[in-house]
């Protein structure tokens, strides 16, 4: 049988290029870019004869005049590995998915389609530059073989059955790619080539280095058969439709997503599993508006807008109605600003739900439904604002998080003794409190330091009573630190005419109440924080 | 008035964020009289806080927070000294029993020791919150009438602190209700825990620090707001103004706390004197008999001096000191530790008669003023030098075992933030990711010296940092904000306070990290502030060298050597001196001090005692260096800043080049006494000195103005005695070392390699790295042996090869090798020879893979077989092997003889199908697995090609004239920046024929930094400067040579 192998150098670099192929013309160094520090993680050859090297941080690299700076992209990383893949599938349907810049593909019997091996080669470096990639193919009859070789030689390299070690011998053994340990065992014993490690006897081998060794030997002969590890495209579970005429409506756009999610549901019942998470993505459709020129929006066009958004799911669904309900929602919360010119759904897959009834337990809400409500409620009172509230550690007054709100595990204690609705750790009483958010500005006058008169929203009242102040302040490293200083103030107010009208924010209307004020020290001005009960 | 009673400093460990100076200083700038420093579990920061205080003439009250069982702390208060000593030995039994850094006080034992203390019911930590937390009022109630038990009604105070949160005042209210229900009287503190509102940011960090949390994960743990700053009576009294009296009770309070550290009680221990003498008495005799073997019977002089050394120290009873010290001494004497007195020490001839110093003092004309001073008031210093490692221990175990385990400790050594450690404590509470923390802090505080742009802001953008980051900025703030701020305690070097009666009475012990040790709280600077006296116990690595040498010596080549009496004026010491020669002599050896030695051309001891002082960052800066050598040379006349001088400067040619000198200067043109010369000594000397000086500076030209010393003379004298402030030796003390500098250098020439072998055994010491010491050796016709698993021992020791001695080199160079398996290996081949690797495995079990690996590359196994030609790679390739467990079925039954499993089943000793190494091969091994060589040096293999290129050796550049354009290349072996070199770099570059030294300019240094900084190999190009046989290369330009990939080491002082 013979295998090609297809090995894309620097792949990180080239798959910026392929997005960019004017980088190709000079010195490039990628960075990853993880702030504050970024370091470069791939250069090409004009940059590295420039002296740049790889994990220099950002700021040397910027030193190098003529050097293009870009950011490592995990996307176009991907869509360069899809491409390579695509390729392989294009030639043949049996392709080992073996590294993000390797593949096997097996090309016995194409010889009457596509010509010699030499050819065939050919061919794949020839589809490899038309998807904006250069690389190496080699061909063997054993597939890490044609791997190595790929890895070891520039162009196209075919191995007649019995040349392999010929060829493999003069590569260094490194590119076996040996675990350290025996790395390190190599090159003390100054075992630098294939050739040299092919020469050690393999029983003595064994005894030092065991199987791993004994591997090691046969793959520096060439001599290593195994067989092709079927790459299966099905595992991402991904389906991906590209448009030919941009979509903007709802409708319409709900159809296709309808196809997509039905194809991907039963590729999920198939085999016997659940989406857990659904993400949505969507290429949309550059607008012209704004560009200067017609380069410009053709460069625009080269990197159109994404809608990405990740819909979790309580319980893994195969349900494609149900998935379809939950994303019409979300895209009447979150339009996309654009037409829609490629849509991929993605499932994340996981074993479906099990449950097996209870005869003497009240039946609960149903999760996929639960999930559905909520997403009903987050339409309308928007994203962030549905969930479980709960406080954070933290001395910032009436600050808050809103966590997912999920069915509790555990609905009963072991002993079976369901607990009351209103037991607490903590049973003693406190003053329940209304927060108003956003705090309502308000005017305070004093005397000897303490508050006498205060207004806020067209009311005005006199103070009986004063607790405070209450400061606080933190957060002094983050963007966003605070300082505060608060104040219980019993308010009477006085009646005026309109005063029913202005109170929106509260509900009830005594003559007098007891008040939380508070002044906030870097927007320099007085707010009501909110009113006990 | 308001007095702040309860505050904490930086000595609170990460739980306070100023220092007590601080917290003096804004006392003292509001008006307020006094203040309590109440640091948790000790008493660390109450010196400093004492001295600070007495200047500002503040009252500065001791007291500290003790941890209960409970958790909770009791805030104790010192109202006499009988508290005090409570407080210590509460203290020293809680921290004794537990691990180092904690420890709790049990109630019972509180109740035992509270005479004298004073006890507030606390803030947040103290015990009244606990119990309200715990259960409510009732609860607290019970609380607070527990501490009257224990510290009786009149000594509690109800303690009311109000820093604007709610909680806190539910729980004062509680508080007030107790007060009022017990009769208890109110006190109103602010829980001081930083001296200004924006050192809360310093605060939060350190709390983050202590509970392993980062600023987003501490949540409440961090302060709610700024308000535990210091607050002045105004601030307080309209916090407190529904409660006068919480106020009006501080300055009650603190008119009853009348101890203060003046008031410590300490005592030095008295010295058990047989038959009822007189500790004088017997101090007297035994320096009488030391007069006469030093200085016979007929030596007035020294009889004269003695004299009045013994007269003063009569008047200032301090026999017992002196004989302790004696005993020490006599004590190494018996046991063969080498010991020697220096510092100012060696001014007295009582110490040279007592064998405490070996320098004569009276021949030297030593100033002993310097020594001990009627005026001063503080104990006299004598610092003893020891072998470094196990003898020195044996030393310190002694005292301990004399003075008993609470009469003696070491002294603490304060281990504050520095550059670097505040950057990885700080970027891991900003939550820098740890690759770009620890890139910073490699990148901050690494050369010596710092040029104008050398800032932290400027290694943040090349560490490639934002500095517009809000984060990354207050990360920058925050690690100049700690700077110099207390960590931790360590222990100190060798310092051991003793004192008649219970240490522990007098300041708080604690258990050192090391076991068997025990530490004081207070540093050996506080302790001195302190009046209790210090013995300096300090290891030296070159006093461990002269001892095992003087071993090797006497077993080898059965030679008595006594280094008391070594030939004086032994020719081949100072022509190696004057060539200088001096690689691995004590002091002497450093690049600087081998381009002064020419110059100097050392002729006598003194010259040494000169060379050892003038290469100091004192004589330096204040450009005293190369007058004195041009003095010397005779190529300019002595000239002196003034006629007065003359006598104090005429033997160092007009040229002040020790501290003595100095202090005469301000006593003879300053008209300073002997106490103010001591002042402008500790000022030199002391690390916090800048302040001192500028005072010492004012007084010095007050004083120099009246006796007419104006204009041109002043500014001399003041430039000179200034500059010593950057550090400078005292005459004793380089006398001292000149001695020590005397002996390595005689028995370098004399026996090189007991000298080499010892030297190589006590590494790291010195300026060079093992490897240059081998070459250096090699050069002086010294061989050495590899290291051998047949002959090797843990330590490198002499072998006899035809009629000459080589230097086996010992297994402790094989890195990764643990010393208990090298040890098991002498044993073993001891009992009979290891026939092959696999018979080495199997005797000494336990060594691991690594290190039989280690041992093969490194050559060590070659000699176990018997094939000819067997080679390193076949050892590797046989302990690859041999290292393989067997499975179960091929192992052998552990009671099978191992001279029966020698060669079971298997060839250990064929050789393999792997290649010998080359030489390239072997030299990579031999410094990645041992970092020395005992082949060529690199630089040897090359030498055709380089001189092909016209590269001229180390040697070659001593013949040339000065001026000439040379290229030299070598392997660097060290890289230097001194912090007085005004941004020049020294490079030493090591070939095959010796050391080449090359001086690069800011700017050429600027330019090739990285070159300079990360090859191993260079080639430098430049002028030849041969300034009176002194030889460096002045760079122009640098490039980095490929010669080897193995990893020469070198010495950078970063």
């Amino acid at each position: 049988m013979a295998f090609a192998s297809i090995f894309v150098p620097n792949f990180l670099l080239q798959a910026v290029v392929r997005a960019e192929p004017a980088l190709h013309e000079c010195g490039l160094a990628l960075i990853d870019q993880s702030p504050p520090l970024s370091r470069v993680v791939a250069i090409d050859e004009t940059a590295a004869q420039m002296g740049v090297e790889i994990g220099m941080t950002k700021t040397d690299a910027e030193q190098f005049a003529g050097v293009k700076i870009r950011p490592r992209s995990p996307a176009q990383e991907k869509a360069a590995h899809a491409a390579l893949l695509d390729i392989g599938w294009s030639i043949s349907p049996r392709i080992e998915d073996t590294a993000q810049d390797a593949i096997v593909l097996v090309i016995s019997g194409l010889t009457s389609l596509m010509g010699v091996e030499k050819e065939i080669g050919a061919r794949l470096i020839e589809r490899l530059t038309a998807c904006g990639l250069r690389g190496n193919v080699a061909i063997a009859s054993n597939i890490d073989t044609a791997l190595i070789v790929a890895r070891g030689f520039a162009g196209v390299t075919v191995i007649s059955p019995g040349e392999e070690s010929q060829y493999l011998s003069r590569l260094s053994v490194r590119a076996l790619s040996p675990p350290d340990e025996t790395a390190e065992i190599l090159d003390r014993w100054g075992v630098e080539t294939c050739a040299d490690l092919a020469r050690l006897p393999i029983l003595d081998l064994s005894e030092r280095l065991g199987q791993e060794g004994v591997g090691l030997h046969i793959l520096a002969r060439g001599a290593f058969a195994r067989s092709l590890v079927i790459a299966e495209p099905a595992h991402s579970f991904e389906e991906e439709m590209e448009l030919d005429e941009a979509v903007e409506e709802l409708e319409p756009l709900s159809f296709l997503l309808g196809r997509l999610l039905d194809q991907l549901c039963a590729r999920l019942t198939a085999r016997s599993l659940g989406a857990a998470a659904l993400r949505v993505r969507f290429e949309l459709q550059p607008s012209f508006e704004n560009a200067v020129d017609i380069q410009e929006a053709f460069r625009t066009q080269k990197q159109p807008g994404l809608y990405d958004k990740q819909i979790q799911l309580p319980v893994p669904v195969r349900d494609s109605k149900m998935l379809l309900k939950l994303l019409r929602l979300r895209l009447q919360r979150n339009p996309p600003d654009a037409p829609i010119q490629k849509i991929t759904l993605a499932a994340d897959a996981a074993r479906p739900r099990t449950i097996e009834g209870n005869l003497f337990l009240p039946s609960i809400l149903d999760p996929e439904k639960l999930e559905l409500t909520i997403a009903r409620i987050a339409h309308v009172v928007g994203e962030g604002n549905v969930g479980s509230p709960s406080l954070t550690d933290t001395y910032r007054p009436g600050d808050f998080q809103m966590r997912r709100f999920r069915i509790p595990q555990e609905t009963f204690r072991t002993n079976g003794v369901r607990p009351m609705a209103n037991e607490r750790a903590d049973s003693r009483m406190s003053a329940g409190f209304r927060v108003f958010r956003p705090a309502v500005p308000a005017t305070l006058a004093f005397d000897r330091g303490c508050p006498t008169h205060v207004a806020f929203q067209g009311l005005r009242g006199d103070v009986s009573a004063a607790a405070g102040p209450w400061r606080t302040s933190g957060d002094w490293w983050r963007e966003d630190p605070w300082e505060q200083e608060e104040w219980d103030l019993e308010i009477h107010f006085q009646e005026t005419a309109d005063r029913r009208d202005r109170l929106s924010f509260d509900g009830f209307h005594p003559h007098r109440g007891i008040y939380r004020l508070y002044y906030d020290s870097l927007r320099r001005g007085w707010f009501v924080r909110g009113v006990y009960d | 008035m308001y007095i702040e009673l309860h505050a904490r400093s930086a000595f609170s460990f990460l739980e306070g964020a100023s220092v007590p100076e601080e917290l003096v200083q804004v006392c003292a700038e509001r008006g307020m009289p006094a203040m309590a420093l109440l640091d948790r579990d000790g008493v660390y920061g109450s010196p400093r806080f004492h001295g600070a205080a007495k200047k500002h003439s503040l009252r500065a009250h001791v007291g500290a927070e003790v941890t209960s069982v409970a958790e909770w702390r009791y805030p104790l208060l010192v109202e006499s000294r009988a508290g005090y000593q409570n407080l210590c030995r509460l203290l020293t039994q809680m921290k004794l029993r537990a691990k180092k850094g904690e420890g709790k006080i049990r109630a019972e034992e509180m109740a035992e020791m509270s005479g004298g203390l004073i006890c507030l019911t606390g803030g947040q930590e103290g015990p009244l919150v606990h119990a309200l937390t715990e259960g409510g009022i009732e609860r607290g109630l019970k609380s607070v009438e527990q501490l009257c038990r224990t510290f009786g009604r009149e000594n509690v105070y109800v303690e009311l602190q109000r820093h604007f949160c709610r909680e806190e005042e539910a729980r004062n209210q509680a508080a007030v209700q107790i007060a009022r229900r017990l009769k208890l009287p109110l006190l109103a503190t602010n829980g001081v825990s930083f001296a200004c509102p924006q050192q809360r940011e310093v605060l939060d960090v350190f709390t983050c620090i202590r509970r392993h949390q980062t600023l987003s994960t501490a949540g409440r743990l961090l302060s709610a707001n700024s308000e535990r700053r210091f607050k002045a009576h105004e601030e307080m009294s309209q916090l407190f103004f529904d409660l006068p009296e919480a106020l009006a009770n501080t300055e009650i309070l603190s008119s009853r706390l009348q101890f203060t550290l003046n008031d410590l009680g300490y005592q030095f221990p008295v010295y058990p004197v047989p038959n009822g003498e007189s500790q004088m008495h017997f101090l007297r005799q035994r320096t009488l008999d030391g007069m006469i073997h030093n200085y016979g019977s007929e030596n007035e002089r020294a009889r004269q001096q003695i004299d009045r050394e013994l007269a003063l120290i009569e008047k200032l009873d301090l026999a017992g000191y002196f004989l302790i010290v004696w005993d020490i001494v006599r004590f190494c004497r018996e046991q063969n530790i080498l010991v020697q007195g220096r510092g100012s020490a060696a001014n007295s001839a009582v110490c040279y008669s007592l064998g405490i110093t070996a320098v004569d003092p009276v021949g030297m004309d030593l100033l002993f003023e310097r020594f001990l001073s009627e005026e001063r008031g503080e104990w006299p210093d004598i610092d003893l030098d020891l072998p470094s490692g196990d003898q020195r221990e044996r030393a310190i175990q002694y005292v301990y075992e004399r003075y008993g385990k609470r009469g003696a400790a070491m002294t603490a050594n304060v281990i504050t933030y520095r550059r670097r450690s505040a950057a990885r404590e700080i970027g891991k509470a900003l939550e820098l990711d740890p690759e770009t923390i620890d890139r910073l802090t490699a990148l901050v505080g690494s050369w010596e010296y710092k040029d104008p742009s050398d800032t932290l802001e400027r290694h943040f953008r090349d560490a490639g940092l934002d500095l517009q980051h809000r984060r990354i900025r207050k990360f920058l703030e925050l690690c100049h904000a700690v700077q110099d701020l207390p960590r931790h305690l360590g222990q100190h070097s060798g310092g051991m306070v003793v004192c008649q009666g219970q240490l522990d009475s007098v300041v708080p012990l604690e258990p050192a990290a090391m076991a068997g040790r025990v530490v004081v709280q207070w540093d050996k600077e506080d302790c001195a502030d302190m009046g209790i006296v210090k013995i300096d116990l300090l290891g030296l690595g070159m006093m461990a060298v002269l001892e095992e040498s003087l071993e090797t010596i006497r077993k080898c080549h059965g030679d008595e050597i006594d280094l008391g009496h070594l030939p004086q004026e032994d020719s081949a010491v100072y022509t190696a001196l004057q060539n200088a020669d001096t690689v691995g002599m004590f002091q002497i050896e450093s690049r600087a001090q081998m381009s002064c030695l020419p110059r100097l051309q050392p002729r006598c001891f003194y010259d040494i005692v000169v060379q050892v002082a003038i290469i100091r960052p004192g004589p330096i800066v204040g450009n005293m260096v190369h007058p004195y050598l041009k003095r010397r040379q005779d190529r300019e006349p002595p000239e002196y800043f003034h006629p007065s001088l003359e006598p104090i400067l005429k033997r160092t040619l007009g040229v002040p080049l020790f501290q003595e000198q100095l202090l005469r200067m301000a006593m003879i043109a300053a008209g300073f006494t002997g106490g103010e010369a001591e002042e402008l000594r500790r000022a030199m000397g002391f690390k916090r000195s800048e302040a001192r000086m500028k005072e010492i500076e004012v007084k010095l030209r007050r004083g120099m103005t009246a006796k007419g010393i104006i204009g041109e003379t002043q500014e001399q004298i003041v430039q000179s005695i200034t500059s010593f402030a950057l550090y400078g030796f005292p005459e004793s003390h380089a006398a001292s070392f000149a001695l020590i500098a005397y002996a390595s250098a005689w028995l370098k020439c004399h026996y090189l390699a007991a000298f080499t072998a010892a030297m190589l055994n006590h590494q790291p010491m010195g300026f060079y790295r093992p490897a240059t010491l081998v070459k250096d050796a090699q050069r002086h016709g010294l061989k050495f042996k590899p290291i051998d698993v047949t002959r090797s021992e843990w330590e490198c020791r002499l072998e006899k090869i035809s009629e000459k001695f080589a230097v086996r080199v010992g297994m402790r160079y094989i890195k990764g090798l643990r010393q208990e398996t090298a040890l098991e290996i002498v044993r073993q081949r001891g009992i009979h020879s290891f026939r092959s690797i696999e018979d080495l495995k199997q005797r000494v079990p336990e060594i691991q893979k690594h290190e039989l690996t280690a041992l093969a590359e490194a050559g060590a196994l070659n000699f176990l077989s018997n094939q000819r030609g067997f080679h390193r790679r076949d050892a590797l390739w046989q302990v690859e092997r041999a290292a393989r467990r067997p499975g179960p079925l091929l192992e052998i039954p552990e009671a099978t003889p191992s001279t029966d499993r020698v060669g079971c089943g298997s060839p250990a000793t064929e050789p393999s199908p792997l290649r010998r190494m080359s030489d390239e091969e072997r030299l990579v091994a031999d410094f990645r697995g041992t970092g020395i060589t005992v082949g060529p040096h690199p630089m040897a293999y090359r030498r055709a090609e380089m001189k092909k290129l016209g590269i001229r050796t180390a040697i070659d550049l001593t013949k040339l004239p000065d001026g000439t354009h040379v290229q030299v290349a070598g392997a660097v072996i060290a890289r230097q920046r001194p912090g007085t070199a005004k941004g020049f770099v020294f490079l030493s570059l090591e070939d095959e024929t010796g050391i080449a030294n090359a001086i690069l300019t800011p700017q050429l240094f600027a330019q090739d930094h990285t070159t300079v900084v990360h090859n191993q190999f260079l080639l430098i190009e430049g002028t030849l400067q041969n300034q009176e046989n002194a030889v460096s290369v002045k760079a122009q330009r640098i490039k980095p040579l490929m010669i080897s990939r193995a990893e020469t080491p070198s010495h950078d002082f970063h």
